[in-house]
């Protein structure tokens, strides 16, 4: 442990020493958090997804969610049928759902063969005082508007009730906040481990290295300790920032700093990995460009994946980086710890990949 | 013939047949045999491609070997470095610091990797021994190619080391420096510690070494003290008689002494010390007209040019 330390102190003081590095770690993602914010702030959430739980499950429920998404206002987002709809709106922190009870399509047919008056209500659920609330009460009115017309021409069959339910929302900060730490430990992590490498072989500094007593594993083991706590004052400097300036409602859990060494390993791996099989110190930071700046938009560090095509949400979903910008949204932002452990998982498991992989092929003789 | 570890040798270094060839049929090191004796400097001396570098990195443990064996400080460097490894210093061929370190700062992350418990004071002495004292608080980056080699010596040091490798220490350095250096390492020999050095500077390796191995095409064509090597080759004491001329060329020859003419120069080969005071007594007795008298003794330079066949410079061969 001694000798790592020892490695991880030495590796720190010249890392930071290089003014690019400690830029890259501290001032970029106070920057990005500035600027961002500057643009955004104020906006509300993102989304206009319409979580609907259709409890009746009939050829006219089918028709009210077809009529929505005509509206072209909201997206319908099925849920299920059994789910207690006023807990859920608060885990999920959404500011409007609609519930299309059992029986709907039963009652308005009766009501439409009894030519009797009144109305079969649906019920929308959520915080009033929101203003994605109102783009969903607006969308649920055209569409009911629609489907009366259809119905019965001229008399109104089907009528809107509203029903309070206030949760937490988050702002666009909120959400881009673990995005900017996500992508911090990416960026800082695998393209300075990638250039790491091509510097120490060029240089012969692992050569230099191997006529002591410290072991590959031991010097992997010090970057990734010195990475993780250099991310997590990092993390601590961006949270600052965005808690005095931005009003976050973002928190600093346990798991956020485990989610910190999980993917520091992983992209600390990643790295090593593309400067020891690249040669070149050229090729081996514009493949860690193309890797990385894709990455770094495909992942959901700066929108939510629900709004990309799926075919886009497929390819997320095979980058890592996804797994942790997801999971440090999940404990950070959305106090989700199922969903938080499950990203968890996902990344530790690419994380073993690929810190073994350059282990193994990592070589400090000479051929 | 190299007697093994096994056969009572307690050489600190081994070496019988070492080889290493790449594919196809390249013979980096050919078949070589070696033995190091404790407290001495020996120089593997040849030029750019010989296979210094080569057999020194097998011999530390840098480079497998491709047949043969070696023993370093009695282990098998093929098997054995792990219980060694903190026994030995090693300066590489065309050593880099890190930057962005001190002197005093790397010292001391050195001695930490080998888990070492190394003070300031300890720091300072050291630093002190190579002559970097006064630029201990210096990031590397800013120190002179010379001081930059003297810091990857102290690092070579940091472990008190019984067994030093040094490639090429004093390669691309000014006169000066190299004296420096020079200095440094007698100083080291001084206190015991077994020196392997390679390089490609004659004079360095006879100045310096206690034996010497000649090494070209990965083969050691001559081996052994430098003062043996020369006394061993075909050139003994010169007499020079600088301005002589073809006239002088006659006089020394019509008194039956073999001479030849060098440009203007008569050079007169001497064998032994008989026949240095005949030749001497005959030469005052000539009335020539001359620039100059002298004798010269034949150098490690006149040895490597006589194996080889071409003069050497900054490492490589002269046609």
């Amino acid at each position: 442990m001694s000798r790592i330390w020892a490695d991880a102190v030495a590796f720190g003081r010249q890392y930071l020493r290089s003014k690019t590095g400690a830029f890259f770690a501290f001032i970029f993602p106070i920057l990005l958090v500035l600027l961002f914010g500057a643009i955004f702030s104020g906006m509300g959430g993102t989304a206009l997804e319409l979580p609907v739980q259709d409890q009746d499950g009939s050829q006219l429920s089918q028709s009210l969610r077809e009529a929505l998404n005509g509206t072209e206002l909201v997206t319908v987002k099925l849920i299920p049928s059994d789910e207690d709809l006023t807990a859920y709106i608060r885990d999920h922190s959404l500011t409007a759902a609609l519930r299309i009870p059992a029986g709907f399509e039963l009652q308005v047919m009766t009501l439409l063969g009894t030519n009797a008056s009144g109305l079969v209500n649906i019920t929308i659920y959520g915080d009033p005082s929101k203003s994605t609330y109102g783009t969903a009460a607006t969308a649920v009115s055209i569409a009911l508007t629609q489907l009366n017309f259809g119905l019965s021409q001229a008399r109104p069959v089907l009528g809107l009730e509203s029903q309070s339910v206030a949760s937490e929302t988050f702002e666009f900060m909120d959400f881009f906040l673990p995005g900017v730490v996500g992508l911090t430990v990416m960026t800082s992590a695998m393209f300075s481990m990638t250039s790491l490498c091509a510097e120490y072989r060029g240089r012969g500094y692992f050569k230099l290295l191997a006529t002591t007593t410290l072991k590959k594993a031991e010097w992997l083991g010090a970057k990734v300790l010195f990475y993780t706590l250099m991310f997590v004052a990092s993390l601590l400097l961006t949270w600052l920032v965005g808690w005095a300036l931005f009003d976050i409602h973002v928190v600093l859990t346990p798991l956020s700093f485990v989610f910190i060494a999980v993917g520091t390993l992983l992209f600390t791996g990643l790295g090593m990995l593309l400067g020891l099989t690249l040669r070149d110190p050229e090729s081996a930071a514009a493949v860690s460009n193309a890797i990385g700046f894709p990455m770094m938009f495909l992942s959901g560090t700066f929108w939510q994946l629900e709004a990309a095509p799926a075919y886009l949400q497929a390819i997320a979903a095979a980058l890592p980086l996804t797994y942790l910008n997801e999971g440090l949204r999940d404990t950070m932002v959305y106090q989700n710890l199922e969903g938080a452990l499950l990203n968890l998982g996902i990344l530790a498991a690419f994380a073993v990949v690929l810190f073994i992989l350059p282990s193994k092929l990592m070589s400090w003789k000479g051929r | 013939m190299v007697r093994t570890p096994g056969e009572g040798n307690e050489a600190p270094v081994v070496a019988k047949q070492l080889t290493k060839r790449y594919p196809p049929d390249l013979f980096a090191v050919d078949h070589i045999d070696l033995e190091i004796r404790k407290g001495i400097v020996f120089s593997l001396l040849g030029p750019n491609g010989a296979g210094k570098t080569t057999t020194v990195e097998i011999l530390e443990g840098l480079r497998n070997l491709t047949s043969g064996e070696a023993w370093v400080l009695g282990a098998d460097v093929r098997i054995g470095y792990a219980s060694i490894r903190s026994r030995i210093g090693v300066l590489p061929q065309d050593f880099e610091p890190f930057d962005r370190l001190t002197p005093a700062e790397a010292v001391t992350y050195w001695a930490k990797l080998f888990q070492l418990t190394f003070t300031t004071s300890d720091a300072d002495r050291l630093l002190e021994t190579v002559g970097l004292a006064e630029r201990s608080k210096v990031h590397a980056m800013h120190l002179s190619g010379g001081e930059k080699r003297k810091l990857g010596i102290a690092l070579s040091l940091v472990n008190d080391p019984e067994l030093l490798f040094l490639d090429e220490p004093t390669t691309g350095l000014d006169p000066r420096a190299r004296r420096d250096l020079w200095k440094l390492i007698r100083a080291i020999r001084e206190k015991g510690t077994t020196i392997l050095l390679t390089t490609h500077y004659l004079d360095e390796a006879e100045q310096l070494s206690d034996e010497v191995a000649i090494m070209h095409k990965g083969k050691i064509i001559a081996q052994g003290p430098p003062k043996e090597l020369v006394a061993r080759s075909s050139h003994g004491t010169t007499i020079v008689l600088a301005g002589a001329g073809a006239f002088g060329l006659s006089e020394v020859q019509r008194r039956g002494i073999p001479a030849q003419l060098v440009n203007s120069d008569v050079l007169v080969p001497v064998h032994d010390p008989e026949e240095m005071r005949t030749y001497l007594a005959k030469l005052s007795a000539l009335e020539l007209k001359l620039t100059d008298m002298y004798t010269t003794r034949p150098t490690l330079e006149d040895v490597f040019l006589s194996l080889v066949g071409a003069k050497m410079e900054e490492g490589v061969l002269q046609a």
